[in-house]
């Protein structure tokens, strides 16, 4: 036992090819597929191919908010402004296209640089200003409200004059490649950000000081880690997230709704958690994350099929949120 | 007893030296981002002109927060106005803090849903039940009476969205014995509206219509029959740019739409009338059309449409 | 390592350094030569880590110089310090533990790929494990580190100093939470390191480590440079006079006496591989020793009957009655404290004043109206205590985490006994505690004793079992392997006892 070179037990696990992490995975996968298993059998008409598209568009917004808040979440932060930076980000791409009559690319990247600067100043504060997270992205949160409200008039902003603003997420593009794969652009972009997102954070120098921030932030810094950087890094990615979330929801509605918003954030820092994100920072993962966002719309989607009412489809996805974060400390334990 | 306060607060008036100043009346609304009371506060602005009076308009940031809309309140009857119109969150719970404004002299007029009080001089009011029965009605004639139908409302709790889910299934019951209600969900914003719509379809793939309560619900109503491509019948409430291009495209069949302009007109005017000491009825319904693609132009659905 | 032939790879002199209220160097100095260790000595709060926190980038001198290689140079940060070859390991370890040993090593310089967007992976590993191969050490690269041993991630943290070509090397405790065969382990490697010409700084409370593997000890004292002397020819008693000012009566012999009654007796306890069969008896008044290696089940057997782990089989006796113990709950109740190795996690709230920390368990007594807490009597108490036990706190509204160790344990000795407990079971009472706060402790116990208490002692310090214990239990692998007299065994006893293989005893 006190031999120094003698394997722990999860070293022992490790060898074995089953990581707590994808242990986590794992299970929130077999929920997946046990809750698709269940509504198939008690929803009528929930297994139907055109049902499946309904909920992974269902899951896009959800999911690209989930990823941006995993961002900060992994640095052991919090993001309690995506939602309310997604209708933002929205308007500013309104203002651009309908007000100012600009060409669809630039209203596209306005969006999502715009909301990569606004997340970048939550970092700054975070960074800079010493703010804790919840604060400074609560600010961040009602000052993105605001600014929503006051760029659009507290008027929705239609888009109306860019017809092909709506095939931002609503048409499928790969129908015409492959015919008969009827998968919104919305999904494609959902995957899309998510695999970037995926690449980023496990093989870029980004992602690698996004996992040390939030495992160790002392020792990063002691490490000569640019550690304020990186942090004001990290949160305007996740700002340019929300950026592309607030293109989807945008194009969905084919208008910036400036009132909406609110909420989604808890929405989204539930699909991390559900898909094994830790709130103490230093572990996650976006496919978690994914899957997670899929779990909720899943049972949302279901539940209603089924005629299940609203109040109790909240209720239900409070109890699978706690059931999550048991089970990943279940495993914990155990690993 | 209404007119005695009337009266008396357009005595103090005339009397102190308040008389001298801008006769200010503090419009509480139920929320402010929204297109509806946008136009409300249009209404409000445009008879506030009219009539000489200055008007601030406010609201909470979402209609579950009747908490701010109370202090909201609080901080308007502190400023001492010469009059106070007011939208109740709730109708029960906020009449103590109504009894203070009364009790100061201050004559209130209640608009879009009434308190349960006596406190208020009137209440400027879209008769939810009915225009919601008008909307069944419109849903009914476009479905040939007969099939299944559901609704998606906006809200479980407030008195909008209880009285809309109620006038329409209401109707349905009593004068369409063919139709069938098979579900009625809630959801609070577009897209959320637009996934409800999308799981109704999925689960009742002979249905063949949809009522939804408010803009938001509408909107979310449309974006789901366009891209499923169903072709139910929609029914929406309200009005909004979306809405309407909706109803001209045919993706839905027609809404109800209130008189926001005119609430918020009659709410100011009320208010100067009640200054100048006449009696006002208990309410003051303000008005609901049914409109579709062929009404939308005639002048006086135009006039309360807004974008 | 004076010839003259050398010249110091580091050279700091005349280092002044304050801190707001704190003057906390004042002309220090220090030389270190290729392939020497120097042992930095002192008491806690001398100033040994502000130094090295100079020497190393973090904090900026006031006054004084630092050469490197005779150059005069200056540490703006950290990452300056490495580039010229200085490293330092960290007491706490800084280390990442969701990332794996490579990516600790080289964080914050990634060989990169694809334009630099991209961490090379493949190299990083390879490099890793080019180091340790070099400390001749089998740790698996992409090991996560939070899955390793601490004694493994104490080699991931010198492997890492060693990838910046560490020329000068500063370990700070690094043998605190090893035990006897990882502390071997590690001097071999730094035998290996001054071999490969590495001065290192060396910086520990044990003795007898100095005397293993240092070349020559300084000393510092109150932020002051007491003196530097050759490690061969100083006596241990000469640097503790040193460093505390003051002669110390190290060779201090178990003295008291236990009286005939038993308050605990443990019969045929039973919890896993680390707690088999064990049976024995506390008296009132007595200090019974437990030694051994760690990991031997000392801390088991205490935690089991603390009720903080469930035991499997075994009777547990308090006052000659057997009582169930089902939580720490129920032992408080019966009068059993346990007072935890790691205080700043188990033994104290450090961020409550500590006066709350020494009521804490005690709450119930001060509760007037169902409500309120009489915060008059609680005061009372907490500063009798205070004084009781020479506390140094300027008050008790005092947060617990700005005491120093010595006193933060002296805060959970009194809220156990104002709870009145009587079995006090002390896990490593000095561990992380100075030279000279150790002496206080040690008379405190016999206080405690002689006042009746029934005290129980875990601890991996020979000395220190041997300096308090009247009755001394020595266990390997989970079982009791012998009991010997304290006041007439010596440390080859014990070491004997404490590796007894498994197949002897049985």
């Amino acid at each position: 036992m006190t031999e120094a070179a003698t394997a722990t037990p999860s070293e022992q696990a490790r060898k074995g090819l089953m990581t707590v992490g994808t242990l986590q995975k794992a299970v929130a996968f077999v929920v997946l597929v046990l809750l698709l298993g269940f509504f198939s059998i008690f929803a009528p008409n929930f297994a139907q191919w055109s049902n499946m598209v309904n909920i992974m568009q269902a899951t896009a917004v959800n999911g690209v908010l989930g990823v941006a808040v995993t961002f900060v979440i992994i640095t052991g932060g919090i993001d309690l402004s995506v939602g309310t930076m997604m209708t933002l980000t929205a308007v500013v791409a309104g203002l651009i296209l309908t007000n100012l009559g600009l060409p669809l690319p630039l209203g596209i990247a306005g969006a999502v640089l715009f909301g990569g600067f606004m997340g970048s100043i939550s970092g700054f504060s975070i960074a800079k200003l010493k703010i804790p997270p919840f604060i400074a992205t609560l600010g961040m949160m009602q000052i993105a409200r605001g600014l929503a409200l006051v760029f659009s008039g507290a008027k929705p902003i239609y888009f109306n004059d860019t017809p092909s603003y709506y095939y931002i997420a609503s048409e499928s593009s790969i129908s015409l490649l492959i015919p008969g794969l009827e998968i919104p652009n919305g999904v494609l972009i959902m995957f899309g950000v998510a695999i970037i997102s995926s690449i980023v954070l496990t093989r870029t120098i980004l992602g690698r000081y996004i996992f040390s921030l939030g495992s160790n932030e002392e020792a990063a810094r002691l490490s000569g880690v640019n550690v304020d950087l990186w942090k004001i890094v990290t949160y305007g990615v996740s700002g340019m997230i929300c950026g592309v979330a607030g293109l989807l929801i945008s194009s969905r509605l084919n208008s910036a709704q400036p009132a909406l918003g609110l909420g989604y954030e808890l929405d989204a820092i539930a699909a991390a958690v559900i898909g094994g994100t830790s709130l103490s920072g230093g572990r996650g993962t976006v496919l978690g994350t994914i899957i997670g966002a899929f779990i909720m719309s899943v049972l949302t989607n279901g539940l209603r099929v089924m005629g299940v009412q609203e109040e109790w489809k909240i209720v239900i996805t409070g109890v699978i949120i706690i059931a999550a974060v048991y089970v990943d400390i279940m495993l914990r334990k155990k690993g | 007893m209404k007119k005695l306060i009337a009266a008396l607060s357009a005595a103090t008036v005339l009397a102190g030296p308040a008389a001298a100043q801008d006769t200010y009346f503090p419009i509480i609304a139920k929320g402010f981002s929204h297109q509806f009371w946008q136009a409300v506060k249009a209404g409000a602005d445009a008879a506030a002109e009219r009539n000489g009076v200055s008007i601030t308009f406010e609201g909470p940031n979402t209609e579950a927060e009747i908490d701010k809309q109370t202090d909201i309140l609080n901080a308007a009857i502190a400023k001492k106005p010469q009059g106070l119109g007011f939208a109740a969150l709730d109708s029960q719970a906020q009449v103590p803090a109504l009894r203070k404004a009364a009790d100061a002299g201050i004559p209130i007029v209640a608009f879009d849903s009434g308190v349960e009080s006596d406190l208020p001089l009137t209440t400027c009011t879209t008769d939810n039940l009915a225009a919601a029965a008008a909307g069944a009605d419109g849903l009914a004639e476009a479905i040939g009476g007969e099939g299944k139908v559901a609704a998606i409302i906006h809200d479980q709790t407030s008195a909008t969205g209880i009285g809309r889910r109620d006038g329409f299934l209401n109707q349905i019951e009593a004068a369409y014995p063919n139709i069938e209600i098979v579900d009625v969900q809630y959801a609070n914003d577009a897209l959320k509206a637009t996934e409800t719509a999308k799981a109704m379809l999925q689960a009742n793939p002979d249905l063949k219509g949809i009522f939804a309560s408010n803009e938001g619900a509408a909107i979310g109503l449309a974006v789901a029959i366009k891209e499923s491509g169903s072709d139910i019948v929609g029914v929406g409430f309200d009005s909004g740019k979306s809405q309407k291009d909706a109803i001209l495209d045919g993706t839905l069949r027609g809404s109800i739409t209130q008189n926001p302009v005119g609430i918020g007109e009659c709410v100011v005017d009320s208010l100067a009338k009640a200054m100048k000491g006449e009696e006002l009825p208990e309410v003051i319904d303000t008005g609901f059309y049914w409109y579709d693609k062929d009404n939308m132009d005639d002048p006086q659905v135009a006039a309360v449409l807004y974008d | 390592m004076s010839e003259t032939a050398r010249a110091p790879i580091v050279e700091l002199t005349g280092i002044g350094k304050s801190f707001p209220g704190v003057r906390a160097l004042n002309e220090v100095k220090l030389d270190l030569y290729p392939g020497e260790v120097v042992a930095l000595m002192g008491e806690n709060g001398a100033g040994k880590s502000t130094l090295m926190k100079i020497m190393t980038g973090v904090y900026q001198p006031d006054e004084g110089e630092i050469r490197v290689d005779g150059e005069r140079v200056t540490l703006p940060g950290p990452t300056a310090a490495q580039d010229l070859g200085i490293s330092i390991i960290h007491q706490e370890l800084f280390l990442m533990n969701h990332l794996t040993a490579a990516q600790n090593i080289y964080i914050g310089r990634e060989p990169r790929k694809g334009m630099g967007m991209f961490v090379d992976e493949a190299k990083m590993k390879a490099d890793a494990a080019k180091i340790f191969a070099r400390m001749k050490v089998d740790i698996d690269p992409g090991q996560e580190v939070g899955e390793l041993t601490v004694a493994r991630q104490q080699l991931v943290e010198i492997a890492k100093a060693l990838s910046f070509n560490a020329r000068v090397l500063v370990m700070d405790e690094p043998t605190s939470a090893l035990n006897e065969r990882e502390v071997e382990h590690l001097h071999t490697i730094v035998d290996d390191l001054k071999a490969q010409g590495v001065g290192i700084i060396y910086i520990t409370h044990k003795m007898a480590e100095v005397k293993r593997i240092a070349d020559r000890i300084m000393v510092m004292r109150d932020g002051e440079y007491i003196d530097t002397l050759p490690a061969a020819e100083t006596s241990l008693d000469t640097v503790i006079q040193m460093m505390v000012g003051r002669e110390l009566a190290s060779q201090h012999r178990a003295g008291g006496e236990a009286q005939a009654e038993e308050v605990l007796r443990v019969e045929g306890l039973n919890r896993g591989r680390m707690v088999e069969n064990v049976s024995f008896s506390l008296r009132k008044g007595e200090i019974l020793g437990f030694a051994g290696l760690m990991g031997a089940g000392r801390t088991e057997v205490a935690r089991v009957i603390f009720g903080a782990d469930p035991l499997e089989s075994g009777t547990i006796h308090v006052h000659g009655a057997p009582r169930q113990i089902d939580s720490p709950k129920d032992a408080v109740e019966n009068g059993i404290a346990y007072l935890s190795e790691d205080r700043k996690q188990f033994g104290l709230v450090t961020g409550m004043t500590v006066r709350d920390n020494i009521t804490m368990p005690s709450w119930k007594r001060f509760i007037k109206g169902r409500f309120f807490m009489r915060d008059g009597a609680m005061n009372k108490v907490a500063r009798e205590y205070v004084a009781k036990l020479k506390v140094k706190t300027p008050t008790i509204d005092q947060e617990t985490r700005l005491l120093s160790g010595g006193n933060q344990q002296k805060v959970v000795i009194a809220k156990w006994l104002l709870r009145d407990c009587d079995i006090l079971i002390f896990d490593e009472p000095t561990r992380g505690i100075d030279v000279g706060a150790k002496a206080e402790i040690y008379t405190l116990l016999e206080d405690l004793a002689a006042q009746g208490k029934a005290v129980i002692v875990i601890s991996s310090e020979l000395e220190e079992v041997l300096r308090l214990s009247q009755r001394i239990l020595v266990m390997c692998e989970g079982r009791i392997t012998g009991e010997l007299d304290g006041r007439t065994a010596t440390q080859e006893d014990i070491m004997t006892l404490a590796t007894v293989r498994h197949d002897e005893v049985a």
